[in-house]
């Protein structure tokens, strides 16, 4: 048998055991998950930087159409088109400070993925788990297509399309497809589909779930396990145009990107476009016809089409926004899908957060009023009224508030300062603020990466496997 | 001191309100009347019917606020809050929102009691617990460390695989402060 089967095999088995409890048996969700025999026909890819420590390390492992940078280590998994991005690692001597420790690394940390299977997955950020600063690890997990691991340690878990945790542990759990999860840590739960939880204890709870009936619209899973939905229609529909990125290792350098932004060699962009300074276009975004501000990003999977962002806008791991105006400061958090039409454009104001994983689908236009706060599914202005609160409102309240399917509890301020200091981090790291040399980067220093690419075994028994691999400095 | 046994306290199992399997919830409200009507051995009345197998064993029993449980209609926001719970909201939290779906949907009504009347009573009877099980010979204070770690009503009294009688709190309660009423302290 193929080796790449039996990896295979063996990461189903062990992530079975983990989940064992649940009685979640993932293994027909990984029969149709990726095509084996597929897997010899595309190169891996990793960045250099002089930003980022050096580190890569992969044994007994296939990883295709897979990107790294920073110090990853991958065994015994099996990795497809997934970015693993290690710009965000703690560095030796930081000091990582979280529910009143104060922790000095003692060595760079490190993405640690091993017995996994990541398909298309983003793995981002750094380990938020105390007891494990310096390694940011990934075992016994797997997961589906448009899944973000963002600073996130995993443990025996599944994660169904387009799931993300954010900023959490998790341990034997099984994530449903388009859930949010920020709770700090969790362990032996099985959230359903569509489910937004943040979490922080002490301060604020915060709990949205889709009707099941109207999630499946936008994403489902057939009855072998495929994903389906107009979720994956919108990426079906254009990922031809990411052959020709993919297909050719040296690309011209686009001269109408500004010296300060930064736009990824592995991004799609199509005219008409405007880039302003500070912008940051990461791999696998997709630029259509659009104009990005000052400071706005697009980073991974994101699709901006027929749209226009005015400055400072987030555009967070894997949001699609179609005919939409965003004003100053709008945050577009992870897999939202905000959903203009040609006759039916949508409108946000400034400074107005998305929430992460919403759906904003209408067929009249629609005008979300600037410093408001949306979630969920919004197809009409009375969905925009049950599921929306101002900013103000939010900061004002404390204590249980119950609006439509929105269950809240605790410190509406400490929601909305931890939303805004995070777009204001996530702006900053990005380098939305640089000025005359001051506060540089991910815009700025990606312009000084180059990329290599490694190529599996072609033929054998170890067919789609790659080399066992050290790369250093 | 007097030294109760479990059997020295407990009701026979004689003069407890019992139902086959299969009786439904108004048949057993009905033979709880009936059992309390005979009873006059204790202030306290019987609150409990016991669910007894085509063999005549004890394979359950209702208590009121199983009878009350029954009574609820199986509401949706019901699987909804305890889908909650597991988020982390507090108890708190979860009144209010209980309090908010009821106002919403009427309990007491002609459908749902006639509903609730022709349950069976398997369907919401109380399984037995391991520690919810005494010897007849079984001393009080081993009764009472059952009654309150297990948070019970009431015990099975056991002579060997045969269940004899029940012996509740309320008659281990009397037992107990009648001997420290006697103390005169």
């Amino acid at each position: 048998m193929n080796e790449l089967i039996k990896l295979y095999q063996r990461i189903v088995q062990r992530v079975n055991i983990n989940l064992r409890e649940l009685k979640f048996d993932i293994s027909p969700y990984a029969q149709h998950l990726i095509a084996i025999d597929q897997m010899k026909n595309f190169y891996a890819f990793y960045g250099i930087t002089m930003d980022h420590p050096l580190d890569l390390h992969f044994e007994h492992s296939a990883l295709a159409g897979s990107y790294f940078l920073g110090k990853c280590k991958v065994s015994n998994s099996i990795l497809y088109k997934s970015d693993i991005r290690g710009d965000e690692l703690k560095r030796k001597g930081h000091v990582f400070q979280s529910n009143g420790f104060s922790i000095t690394l003692g060595k760079d940390e490190l993405i640690d993925i091993h017995d996994s299977a990541l398909i298309k997955t983003l793995v981002h950020n750094y380990s938020h788990d105390l007891e494990t600063p310096d390694r940011f690890f990934i075992k016994d997990t797997l997961s589906m297509d448009y899944a973000n691991i963002h600073g996130a340690p995993s443990d025996g878990c599944f994660l169904g399309p387009f799931a993300t945790v954010d900023l959490t542990t998790m341990r034997d759990c099984a994530i449903g497809s388009y859930s949010y999860i920020q709770a700090v840590e969790i362990s032996h739960l099985n959230i359903d589909p569509g489910t937004i939880w943040l979490h922080s204890p002490g301060k604020f709870n915060f709990l949205y779930k889709y009707p099941k009936d109207q999630l499946e619209e936008y994403i489902t899973l057939s009855s072998d396990k495929v994903p389906l939905g107009k979720l994956i229609d919108f990426i079906d529909d254009r990922e031809e145009k990411f052959q020709r990125v993919f297909d050719f290792v040296n690309l011209e350098e686009m001269d109408i990107v500004p010296k300060t932004s930064s736009l990824d060699r592995y991004a799609v962009i199509l005219p008409n476009f405007k880039i302003a300074e500070n912008v940051l276009i990461s791999q696998r975004a997709y630029i259509e016809n659009s104009s990005l501000g000052k400071g706005a990003n697009a980073q991974e999977n994101c699709f901006i089409v027929n749209s226009t962002l005015h400055g400072y806008n987030v555009s967070a791991h894997g949001s699609k926004i179609l005919e939409t105006d965003l004003q100053k400061g709008v945050f577009t958090g992870f897999n939202s899908f905000v959903l203009g039409k040609p006759q039916a454009r949508i409108n946000v104001g400034e400074e107005s957060i998305i929430m992460p994983h919403t759906i904003i689908d209408c067929d009249k236009p629609l005008n979300i009023p600037a410093n408001h706060i949306v979630w969920g599914l919004i197809k009409n202005s009375k969905d925009l009224e049950s599921n929306s609160l101002s900013l103000e409102q939010l900061a004002a309240h404390r204590g249980p508030l119950t609006k439509g399917r929105m269950h809240f509890e605790g410190s509406g301020a400490a929601l909305v300062k931890a939303m805004k200091d995070r777009i204001h981090h996530i702006l900053e790291v990005n380098g939305a603020f640089y000025d005359n040399g001051e506060n540089n980067g991910h815009a700025q220093r990606n312009q000084k990466l180059s990329l290599n690419t490694i190529q599996p075994f072609q033929f054998g028994e170890s067919m789609g496997m790659y080399p066992n691999i050290r790369i250093l400095p | 001191m007097h030294q109760h046994l479990a059997k020295d306290l407990m009701v026979p199992i004689s003069e407890y309100a019992t139902v086959e399997i299969g009786t439904p919830l108004i048949e057993a409200i009905q033979a709880l009347e009936v059992a309390q009507g005979m009873y006059t051995e204790s202030k306290y009345q019987h609150r409990a019917v016991l669910v007894l197998d085509k063999s005549g064993n004890v394979v359950g029993k209702i208590t009121q606020i199983r009878a009350l449980k029954a009574i609820e209609p199986d509401f949706d926001f019901l699987h909804d809050i305890e889908d909650i719970k597991k988020f982390k909201f507090s108890e708190d939290y979860l009144v209010q929102l209980r309090t908010v779906y009821r106002e919403k949907s009427k309990i007491i009504n002609t459908e749902t009691l006639t509903a609730a009347a022709n349950k069976k009573v398997e369907e919401f009877m109380q399984d037995h617990s391991p520690g919810e099980y005494i010897d007849e010979n079984g001393s009080i204070d081993q009764a009472i460390h059952k009654i309150v770690s297990g948070k019970h009503l009431s015990l099975l009294v056991t002579n060997g695989d045969r269940i004899t009688g029940i012996l509740r709190v309320a008659d281990v309660f009397t037992a107990v402060f009648g001997e420290l009423t006697a103390l005169k302290l």
